[in-house]
């Protein structure tokens, strides 16, 4: 099984606009991929209930898993989005 | 600290035309028991338009932009039920819980929420009761104010 750590960037915490981009990202990808928060229970990352329920706070550290081919990969790419503050570019949209 | 839940914010018979009206009526639900100021109401229909707020099982949870945070007087949530359901992009909706959080206060109150509607039992309870207490009783693990 391959695993990613990292801390959560966006200042509001994993919920919202960053949630609801993470997961529709975990969705896209080709392996399911499970999210966790330290030794808890791994929950699907593509739900957003499960997600949510993780209650990650900026800075809290998640671990995403993922088996398979293009598991690495999934989880380079999920991983590099939450180590961006997804607020900060909500901001700079508006 | 108040409750985050008035009895005052819960309406288990409300009708709306369309998302946007299911809103700005949970906007009002949580104006009226002085949570925010009027202007967090456009917050929250903007911040539908840029990121939905549905989450599964019937339930959406409408909450202001990070801007809007500045309308919030204090933490708090309204629960709205259209028996009717509302069109949510697609999705029908039953329930409307509501948010208004200043600074990280929402996290541990959506992580509370998700997990009680992560219970099939309990989001089908939620969206069924005809009953204000039982409302009361189903969330009060999110309702309860932590000590600040």
């Amino acid at each position: 099984m391959s695993t990613r750590t990292v801390a959560i960037a966006s200042r509001t915490g994993l919920h919202a606009r960053p949630a609801a981009l993470f997961v529709k990202a975990a969705a896209d990808q080709d392996v399911p991929v499970r999210i966790r928060v330290g030794d808890g229970p791994a929950v699907p990352a593509a739900s957003m209930l499960a997600v949510l329920s993780l209650g990650a706070g900026h800075g809290t550290e998640v671990t995403l898993e993922a088996d398979g081919p293009g598991a690495d990969a999934a989880l380079d790419s999920l991983a590099a989005l939450l180590a961006r503050d997804l607020d900060a570019e909500e901001a700079a949209d508006a | 600290m108040p409750d985050l839940l008035d009895r005052a914010a819960i309406r288990l018979d409300a009708v709306a035309a369309d998302r946007d009206d299911a809103i700005r009526q949970c906007g009002h639900a949580l104006e009226g028991v002085g949570a925010v100021d009027a202007s967090y109401i456009d917050a929250m229909v903007e911040r539908e338009r840029s990121v939905p707020t549905y989450v599964g099982e019937g339930v959406a949870i409408p909450h202001g932009t990070l801007a809007g945070k500045d309308a919030v007087r204090h933490d708090a949530i309204c629960v709205l039920r259209f028996p009717d359901g509302v069109d949510w992009d697609g999705h029908l909706v039953k329930l409307c819980v509501g948010i208004a959080a200043k600074g990280d206060g929402h996290v541990r109150l959506l992580s509370e929420l998700a997990q009680i509607l992560l219970d099939p039992d309990s989001a089908r309870a939620l969206r069924e009761s005809a009953n204000v207490d039982e409302v009361i009783r189903l969330l009060q693990p999110a309702a309860q104010e932590v000590p600040q």
